[in-house]
């Protein structure tokens, strides 16, 4: 009996394997994913390597679904508290409800914080603490008043459904950097945003590059497994399955593309096993769970605090893009069209202290250099009121913050009115925004380009400016 | 389409009054000497345009085309018009632009100016714009233009040649003029074609290419044992005629419009019925029907003079094609409910371009084409025929409006009104009035009970549809009959009697029972007063108002629209439209209230109300008018006991309703009264352009735009898209064939045959099958049919050393191709392995298997069995937002745009799917189970049969002796004998897992 071929074994090039295999989960070095994948990939756009040094490796994107007010949390307005409960005294735009009441004052006290003196809200206490590694950015600017398309927009630069993640662009330009992971890990509070999965698809992009969901819920990964080492039946199939496969690629004399599938599931396999060490929090101390969160007496900070604890692992590994979803206190997300103030305290409870000591432990581990922490929403909420205590959508000026991943920290980029409403100083788009990220990551969002339907296509569409402000 | 541009300026002007900002702006009126105003236009006004708008509308770019650097431009302005008024800051474009309240025009684009920079820019164009007196500066270069000429000479646009088969050398090897082509390059090249496929191989391959399912092991029992020509033709002509082949290549054309059944976006709302049309694709493919017929029923089905009918069932197949349009994605409440239309108009273009076409046509919605010979114009002018059309549920099968069945309904609506005249007049108790309407037909009981006028308008209403003109309604489908009624009705068939009279004439969808459906609109009319008034009647339905062709009305904003009706009596319905001031609206009169076309019950037969209109006013009065409400005199007797005339009377007539026929409906195209639209300026649809007169692209058709008969102009679009003179439709989808056959078009980007898309390796090859194509009556099975029964298509894939080397790519077509299985495909061989496959056809979609944390909005109630129901995977259900998971693994596209080739990608996680799924194990189990049970009994004999099944060819001995000690030692473990069903079941597992068993060598 011939022994089971191995992938390294097997006569597969490296370029082939690059080509046509799982380059989401690169078993090579992240140079030669550089030098080879991405310009034989991208043979129609050119070469999107960037002419300057990457300055972050990977990117946690902490997506908060339905649109956190912005006049609530990191951009203080005094006016709103002055003229509260008086007619608004600015133009309305149209609103998702078309229910708009009076001028709203925010129900929570700013303060300074930190050396920068940064303006954070009480609704966010441990954040806080972060103030000089934060980059607040007043002056976002959507496209959409309503869910879906600002979802689709945010996350894939187009309002309209079928279009590539920016995880999922990120992936193919990069590749993944961990042995056994894929390059976008979509961690899965429990809420899956409206506009559905396809908010993390790979759309036009090669299969691979979509976003894997880790649910935090049951089996973490769908057709997984859960034993991190095959029982004798499994190992017995495994035999069984080399020894055919080897034949029947014998005799297609080594073709790539079979070639690539049997290398696939040496990778599956590796995965199998990956996934529960990587799931296991036990092997972290007892105080940093703390710190996260993961006692926490509310349920849904539990949960969040493992989303987050399980990042930095991610991140820790080489994984490129991970992005976690919010759990469910039943508010209906961030998007308190009403009661305002219970949503907003519970959702903050939820997330402010697993997101604090993330951002202390990535520091800690020196994580915090080459990772970009992105905390944004959709769109952000109205200045004045829906009905009484409400906020609607609004997409014409909202707060996003930055931090680690070479943006400055303890800054504030752009500016609101008066109200809080629209944007008026150094306006920030959604493709700007995925522009600045591929920067960091030491992709040109003009150069990573897939051709389809005709067209050479960008997560930026024909649009996009790097925030040079921004950058450390 | 309308004009949106005086009233959003007028809108901003308000915004600014309210700020009270331009007050003092306006306050000087007398000029400061010139000396002055020079001196602050070089100190102060020059340097903030230089500054903050030349780069943008300077000399270089012209962004909107306006240019900023000479008084002159100001003044002519850009795209938007004059950028000022001089002396007028409330009415200056610039200003509103940099006061940046507009969220629709803020400049400069990042920030706002300062409040002292703004100040200076009013008081400068207060004081008149003062601008020196100096030369105009020259205009920059012209951007390189958009040479129509040249790009019309590009190859896709040229007229179809009919080139004879070149000469080759080896004329033993040609089959089909397809392989003297193909053969005259590769020896030009020096190159030999790849030998033929082994007999198994071909066998394997030619199933899964024309039915999606692994040969029968007694088929390749046999074809092993006689692998010549004549047999290999027959088995080619049983595939093409086997039921199975329809369904197999009907999901390749569902790729191409982007098929399914909802609608995505936050809440996926189904589109109802969308099943049948793939049942309507898998029937057209079946029955052959030809191709530009095909084409022809997607553009225009539902006006064909004399609509392919189902030989069988006698439906409507025609119309179904219409379907297409509707699997666009929409959402609920757009806050711009024109943007909203301009995005599915979009998508609805985007797919009919590069699926009859294959052309990028969308491309040139924001500008002319970048690269194709396609103008903005051109975009606009199909737009204009695509929103012209309407949604409907259409029926399928019609009741024939002339003929017997129904002329007598109406019959008996009017004996029973004349039965029950004479005998409430005969009664002894009876109001007077009786006597009189006994006398009388009873359409002219409404003038004797002195209630036949029609409301009267006011100053201040519009008509816009009246039942007594027919101009200004639209029906589509033959619920409301071919005229309005009027006269007492029974319209509660065929429960007791109960009647009413609406005064006037009525379209009313209830003549002739309840139980069909009834769909009424209006023409498209502009929302210009604050109100709509509707006169309508009706019972369990609605009337809703459909703004920019938007249906799916919800809230919040959109409730409002919909209203229910009911309680049987005329009333008015007002509307306050308000916020769609200058919009494009129609009403829309629906028997069944449901909420919108998201919500039309399925094949509901029972419980249809019924619904009446007779008038729509456009209003600037809140209050409708009034209007009088004829009152039938009370009956002399009571409903439960009827004289015996009325019981006949009614009974004749709830029987004659009950004859006429029931109709299952399809989501389709209906008419609209069809109006040119406007070129949205950059895309952008608050910027109308210049008219863009409907018509087909100038590239094919000539720019001057054919007259259109009336309605969209979609007949007209089949008739020029179809025209002789057209090579597309013909090029296009005979390479889709070759695409599906060998691996890939002759044209690899199936979908563009534009300037970017690749050029065809064999032009000649391709123009002699599309002239063929056209020559056999555009029939898709012969060509089919000679491309698998050629030399080319039955090589081998494997390629010979000097092909691997001087034909790295393929170019020359010197071997097939290898390919990997589609999705469908794997989980259909599954099914079939294990003899779970369903092989019924047609029906509802079946649910997919949803996991519980599948929690996204719009989750179906119901989550569908694990193996499908056993039906092969083109009846699974296509919800947008819950696609199953086991095909987009393999690469089955999410339904948002045409997908002609698919990728075809190869990544670990469609190894965890074929390995753990739940779905590939039981399927294993079943197949273990079914060799156990029926299969042969010796161990060795079981193990050839499941390769045979699996893999079409039997072990290597090599194999054989693998399999046999893998079973020994699984049954061993296992602690069973030879017949282990855990043993078998993990053989099963590793053979589904072999390589082979996804690829087509």
């Amino acid at each position: 009996m011939t022994p089971a071929p191995l992938p390294d074994r097997s006569p597969i090039t490296r370029r082939q394997c690059l080509l046509r295999c799982a380059n989401g989960f690169g078993m090579l070095a992240l140079q030669g994913l550089l030098a080879d994948q991405v310009r034989a990939a991208t043979r129609a756009g050119g070469d999107p390597r960037p002419r300057y040094r990457p300055r972050a490796r990977s990117v946690i994107f902490l997506y908060m679904d339905g649109g956190p007010s912005q006049v609530d949390t990191f951009d203080p307005k005094p006016l709103l508290t002055r003229e509260h409960g008086r007619p608004f005294g600015a133009r309305m735009e149209p609103t998702q409800f078309d229910n708009n009441g009076n001028t709203l004052g925010s129900p929570w006290a700013f303060h300074q914080h930190g050396d920068s003196g940064l303006w954070v809200s009480e609704l966010f206490p441990h954040v806080a603490r972060n103030a000089d590694r934060l980059c607040v950015v007043r002056s976002m600017v959507s496209e959409f008043s309503e869910h879906t398309n600002a979802n689709y927009f945010l996350h894939t630069g187009s309002g309209l459904q079928g279009r590539p993640s920016m995880g999922a662009w990120i992936g193919y330009g990069l590749g993944s950097e961990a042995r056994d992971l894929p390059a976008y890990v979509v961690l899965n509070g429990g809420l899956i945003p409206p506009g559905g999965v396809d908010n993390f698809h790979s759309g036009f992009l090669p299969a691979h590059t979509q976003g894997s969901i880790f649910r935090m819920q049951g089996q973490a990964v769908a057709n997984l497994g859960t034993a991190a080492t095959p029982d004798a039946a499994t190992a017995r199939q495994r035999t069984l399955l080399r020894q055919l496969d080897a034949e029947a690629l014998q005799q297609q004399d080594g073709a790539d593309a079979i070639a690539a599938a049997i290398a696939n599931y040496e990778l599956a396999f590796a995965m199998q096993a990956a996934v529960p060490e990587l799931l296991d929090l036990g092997s972290e101390g007892t105080l940093l769970q703390h710190l996260y969160g993961i006692d926490h007496d509310y349920e849904h900070t539990r949960t969040f605090a493992r989303q987050c604890l399980l990042a930095r692992r991610l991140v820790e590994r080489g994984v490129r893009f991970v992005q976690l979803t919010c759990p469910d206190t039943g508010h209906d997300r961030w998007d308190q069209h009403g009661n305002l103030k219970r949503g907003h305290d519970d959702n903050c409870r939820m997330v402010d202290q697993p997101i604090g000591a993330l951002l202390q432990d990535l520091q800690a581990r020196g994580l915090l250099d080459d990772t970009l922490v992105v905390w944004a929403g959709e769109f952000g909420r109205t200045p004045f009121a829906q009905g009484k205590n409400g906020r609607d959508h609004n997409p014409f000026g909202f707060s996003i913050w930055l931090a680690g991943g070479g943006v400055r920290g303890g800054m504030t980029y752009g500016a609101t009115d008066d109200y809080g409403y629209k944007a008026v100083q150094d306006k920030v788009t959604i493709h700007d925004l995925h522009a600045t990220i591929l920067h960091l990551l030491g992709l040109d969002h003009q150069r990573l380009t897939y051709r389809f339907g005709g067209r050479d296509l960008r997560l930026t569409d024909v649009y996009g400016e790097v925030v040079r402000g921004i950058l450390a | 389409m309308s004009a949106p541009g005086d009233r959003t300026a007028a809108r901003a002007l308000a915004g600014f009054l309210g700020f009270g900002l331009v007050a003092t702006a306006v306050l000087a009126q007398q000029q400061p000497p010139a000396a002055d105003r020079l001196q602050v236009f070089e100190a102060e006004v020059r340097p903030l345009l230089s500054e903050h708008c030349w780069r943008c509308h300077g000399r270089q770019v012209q962004k909107s085309g306006l240019r900023l650097d000479h008084g002159s431009f100001l003044r002519a302005g850009g795209t938007r018009g004059p950028a000022l008024e001089a002396g007028d800051p409330a009415h200056s474009l610039l200003l509103r632009a940099v006061h940046y309240q507009d969220v629709d025009l803020q400049m400069p684009p990042r920030s706002r100016l300062a409040p002292a920079q703004v100040a200076v820019l009013e008081r400068w164009i207060a004081d008149g714009a003062f601008w020196p007196d100096e030369p105009v500066p020259a205009a920059a270069a012209p951007a390189p233009g958009f040479d129509f000429e040249q790009r019309r000479r590009h190859w896709a646009w040229q007229a179809l040649c009919d080139p004879p088969s070149p000469p080759v050398r080896d004329a033993t090897w040609v089959r089909d003029p397809l392989d003297a082509f193909v053969l005259a390059g590769l020896e030009a090249a020096e190159l030999a074609p790849a030998p033929p496929a082994s007999p198994a191989g071909l066998l394997r391959r030619v199933c899964f290419d024309l039915v999606g399912l692994p040969p029968a092991p007694a088929l390749v029992t046999a074809f092993s044992a006689d692998p010549s020509e004549q047999r290999y033709r027959a088995i080619v002509d049983d595939l093409l005629a086997s039921p199975r082949f329809g369904e197999r290549w009907a999901r390749h054309w569902l790729d191409l419009v982007r098929y399914a059944e909802t609608l995505g976006h936050e809440y996926d709302f189904e589109v109802p019925n969308a099943w049948r049309y793939r049942d309507y694709v898998i029937r057209a493919l079946a029955a052959d029907v030809p191709y530009d017929q095909f084409v022809r029923e997607h553009l225009a089905g539902d006006l064909l003079p004399v609509p392919r009918r189902d030989p069988v069932t006698g439906a409507n197949e025609s119309v179904q094609g219409t379907a297409f349009w509707w699997f666009v994605e929409q959402t609920h409440s757009p806050v711009d409910v024109v943007q909203a239309q301009a995005d599915r108009v979009a998508n609805q273009i985007d797919v009919l371009g590069k699926t009859f076409l294959g052309l990028t046509v969308a491309c040139a919605r924001c500008h002319d084409h970048k690269f194709d010979a396609i103008t903005t114009v051109d975009y606009y002018a199909l737009y204009g025929i695509v929103a012209g059309a309407r949604y409907a549920q259409q029926p399928l099968q019609p009741c024939d409006l002339q003929g017997e069945g129904y002329r007598a309904v109406l019959l008996l609506q009017r004996r029973l009104a004349t039965a029950v005249a004479t005998a409430a007049a005969a009664a002894d108790s009876a109001d007077p009035r009786w006597r009189q309407l006994a006398l009388l037909p009873p359409e002219r009981w409404d003038e004797r009970l002195g209630s036949a006028a029609v409301p009267a308008l006011r100053p201040g209403d519009t008509l816009i549809a009246d039942a007594g003109d027919a101009a200004g309604w639209q029906l589509s489908d033959d619920g409301f009959g071919s005229a309005p009624w009027r006269g007492p009705v029974a319209d509660d068939l065929p429960a007791q009697l109960q009647w009413r009279l609406l005064p006037g004439p009525w379209w009313h969808s209830g003549v002739a029972g309840t139980h069909r459906h009834g769909l009424l609109t209006t023409r498209s009319f502009v929302l210009d007063r604050p109100f709509v008034h509707v006169r309508v009647a009706g019972s369990g339905a609605r009337a809703t108002l459909v703004v920019e062709g938007f249906q799916l009305v919800r809230d919040p904003i959109y409730g409002g629209l919909h209203r229910s009706i009911g309680g049987g009596d005329a009333r008015w319905v007002t509307y306050e439209v308000g916020r769609w001031q200058g919009r494009s609206a129609y009403l829309q009169f629906v028997d069944q209230d449901t909420a919108d076309l998201a919500d039309e019950a399925e094949d509901d037969r029972h419980d249809r109300g019924w619904v009446a209109a007779q008038q729509v006013l456009s209003s600037a009065v809140r209050e409708p008018p009034p209007a009088t409400t004829a009152v039938l005199p009370p009956l002399p007797f009571a409903a439960a006991a009827l004289p015996a005339a009325v019981q006949q009377a009614l009974t004749e007539l709830a029987a004659a309703a009950a004859r006429l026929p029931l109709s299952p409906t399809v989501p389709a195209l209906a008419e609209g009264n069809g109006s040119d639209g406007h070129v949205f300026v950059r895309g952008n649809p608050q910027l109308p352009g210049e008219l863009a007169p409907r018509r087909f692209l100038q590239a094919l058709a000539g720019a001057r735009a054919p007259a259109i008969a009336g309605g969209s102009g979609r007949r007209e679009l089949a008739d020029a898209l179809l025209a002789a003179d057209n090579p597309l439709p013909a090029r296009v989808q005979v390479n889709r064939i070759l695409h599906h056959l060998l691996g890939r078009g002759i044209v690899r980007t199936v979908d563009n045959f534009g300037a970017l898309g690749e050029r065809p390796t064999h032009k000649a090859l391709l123009d002699r099958l599309a002239t063929d194509f056209v020559r056999s009556g555009w029939s898709q099975k012969q060509m089919i049919r000679r491309v698998v029964l050629s030399s080319t298509y039955r090589m081998q894939s494997l390629a010979a050393a000097a092909a691997r080397e001087r034909d790295p790519r393929n170019d020359l077509f010197s071997r097939q191709s290898l390919r990997r299985l589609e999705g469908e495909a794997i989980r259909d061989a599954l099914l079939a392995l294990s003899g779970r496959l369903d092989q019924a056809t047609f029906g509802p979609s079946v649910p997919v298997p949803l996991a519980e944390s599948c929690n996204a909005r719009g989750r179906p109630a119901q989550s569908g069995p694990l193996d499908g129901a056993g039906r092969r995977s083109i009846y699974l259900a296509v919800r947008r937002n819950f696609l199953p998971a086991f095909l987009l693994a393999f690469d089955t596209p999410a339904p948002f745009a045409t997908v002609g080739a698919r990728n075809s990608s190869n990544v670990p996680a469609q190894a965890l799917a074929l390995w753990n799924d739940p779905f590939v194990r039981q399927q294993c189990q079943r197949w273990a189970e079914r060799e156990l049970a029926s299969g042969p009994a010796t161990r060795a004999q079981r193990i050839g049969a499941m390769f045979t099944a699996a893999f079409a060819h039997p072990p290597t001995p090599q194999q054989q002796e693998q399999c046999e000690r893998f079973v020994d030692d699984a049954a061993q473990s296992h602690g069973g004998d030879g017949s282990d069903l855990r043993a078998w079941t993990e053989l099963a597992q590793v053979l589904v897992n072999q390589k082979e068993f996804i690829f087509l060598p």
